[in-house]
């Protein structure tokens, strides 16, 4: 019994580690992810009775691989679909079965790349290209990644077959994009793999150990498309940037589980390793000397508060700039009210008051209750406690939040009357 | 789940292949250490799913004639 678990674990371990390379080499001669997974995962079955009969091979992987490269040409024979695909799968498997351990991790890159690319295809909604890439990519089991998201096995399962049967039916070639294709379809991995972050990132105490996996899910396929695509700048910037936030995740909450302001956090308990590498990973972008991105400034800004061991520490003049470039790149006003902020830390209350005022007129500010929330601080800086009261009790007031209401009545209430 | 791994060789450690583990994203760190009467020593820390997945992690890396310590590190 205990001799089973434990070849069950290896044979998970080897999956998760082996499974994307195996769909990948498939799928560059199937053309089609969907049967390259499925073979995959037929392998998988195969694996699991053999090997807890005769235990785990020497090269699990290459079994894998020529395992499930003998499946497909099984499978695509049964579907009585002679043609050329078959002889030259065949001829593969004839030359890499005598050792297929060799080269399959120098050749590989590509086709991993292919299906990054794939999996992340914008021809599919966010949620299926998600599902995709943490099943294909990560390797996770369905149920795991129901798990992570808090929706039920099937859900999960029909997304999967639904983004496979729509990246067939849309013709997705399996292949790396080129030319000006490149930048949108990068732009979607990235998307998919902050998304994966974030999520795991959002995960509260009590949740599915699973939820917070999924930062580590995001930050290893983060790492792993660094150095298939490492000419990218806003590849390493995504990675610079989630390397440094999840930093921070022992330090974001207090015991009872409420969130702590970044400038409010014990930094002794930043993981200094990850605001090392993130940093290491945001010099690597900026040797590129590709014109700033979003990730690019998002991971710059996070690096200003990752370089300050104190909290008064922090280069605000840096930070104001940063967001002025960010307002460039993505126009908004929750930019500028960030700008304001960082203003006033770097040049006093007046300055941020100054450009608090200038938009607070946008429409997008309107109802947000961090407007007059800001614009209070800055007014009770400047000794005008009446006015800031005004603000405190009109955030308030908008403010969905109850803790933050009563933190915010609470501010109201020291201005005074 | 972080490992550390602790690595002797009598071989100069930058000649072992870590490629495998800095491609597939769980190299964090690595270094060396002060020479031991075994010979060169070295450190990998690695960041996996599971205690399995380190071993294979490491089983894959050709390691002539080195003796290898993997230790799971504590989550304070």
């Amino acid at each position: 019994m205990g001799a089973t678990t434990s070849v069950h674990r290896t044979i998970d371990a080897v999956w998760r580690m082996e499974s994307a390379k195996v769909i990948a080499a498939l799928a560059r001669y199937t053309r089609d992810v969907g049967l390259a997974e499925e073979m995959a995962q037929d392998a998988l079955v195969a694996a699991l009775e053999q090997w807890q009969a005769e235990g785990v091979p020497k090269n699990p992987g290459a079994w894998l691989m020529t395992t499930a490269k003998r499946r497909a040409i099984d499978q695509i024979r049964r579907r009585e679909n002679f043609n050329r695909k078959v002889e030259e799968i065949g001829r593969e498997v004839q030359e890499a079965t005598p050792d297929a351990s060799e080269g399959v991790d120098d050749e590989i890159g590509d086709d991993l790349l292919s299906l990054i690319f794939t999996a992340c295809h914008p021809v599919l909604g966010t949620e299926a290209r998600v599902a995709l890439t943490l099943k294909m990519l990560g390797g996770l089991k369905t149920e795991e990644i129901a798990r992570a998201f808090l929706v039920s096995d099937s859900t999960v399962a029909q997304r999967i077959v639904r983004a496979k049967k729509a990246l067939s039916d849309a013709g997705v070639p399996f292949e790396v994009p080129e030319g000006p294709e490149l930048a949108t379809r990068l732009a979607s991995v990235l998307e998919v793999i902050y998304l994966i972050f974030n999520e795991g990132y959002s995960a509260t105490q009590g949740d599915d150990w699973m939820r917070p996996e999924l930062c580590a899910e995001a930050l290893r396929l983060g790492r792993v498309l660094a150095e298939l695509a490492p000419k990218e700048a806003e590849v390493h910037s995504l990675v610079a940037l989630m390397e440094i936030q999840a930093s921070r995740s022992k330090a974001r909450t207090g015991p009872g589980g409420e969130p702590v302001l970044l400038l409010e956090q014990d930094r002794g308990k930043w993981d200094w390793l990850l605001i090392g590498r993130g940093l290491k990973a945001l010099e690597r972008a900026e040797a590129l000397n590709q014109p700033p991105g979003p990730y690019y400034v998002q991971a710059a800004l996070a690096a200003c508060h990752g370089r300050a061991r104190r909290a008064e520490d922090t280069d605000w003049q840096r930070i104001a700039t940063l967001y002025e470039v960010l307002g460039r790149i993505s126009p908004s006003p929750i930019v500028e009210l960030n700008r304001a902020v960082a203003l006033s830390m770097a040049f006093g209350p007046a300055a941020g008051l100054a450009l608090v005022d200038e938009i607070s007129g946008a429409k997008a500010l309107q109802g947000y209750h961090l407007l007059p929330s800001v614009r209070g601080d800055f007014l009770l800086k400047l000794g005008r406690a009446e006015e800031a009261k005004a603000e405190f009790e009109k955030a308030a007031k908008l403010t969905r939040n109850e803790r933050e209401k009563t933190l915010l009545l609470e501010r109201a209430a020291a201005c005074g009357n | 789940m972080r490992f550390m791994v602790f690595v002797r060789s009598p071989k100069p450690l930058a000649a072992l292949h870590t490629d495998a583990l800095l491609r597939a994203g769980v190299l964090l760190d690595s270094g060396d250490l002060v020479p031991h009467a075994f010979g060169v020593t070295g450190y990998w820390l690695i960041d996996v799913r599971s205690r399995e997945e380190a071993v294979e992690r490491v089983k894959r890396i050709p390691l002539p004639a080195c003796v290898v310590e993997i230790r799971q590190v504590a989550v304070v």
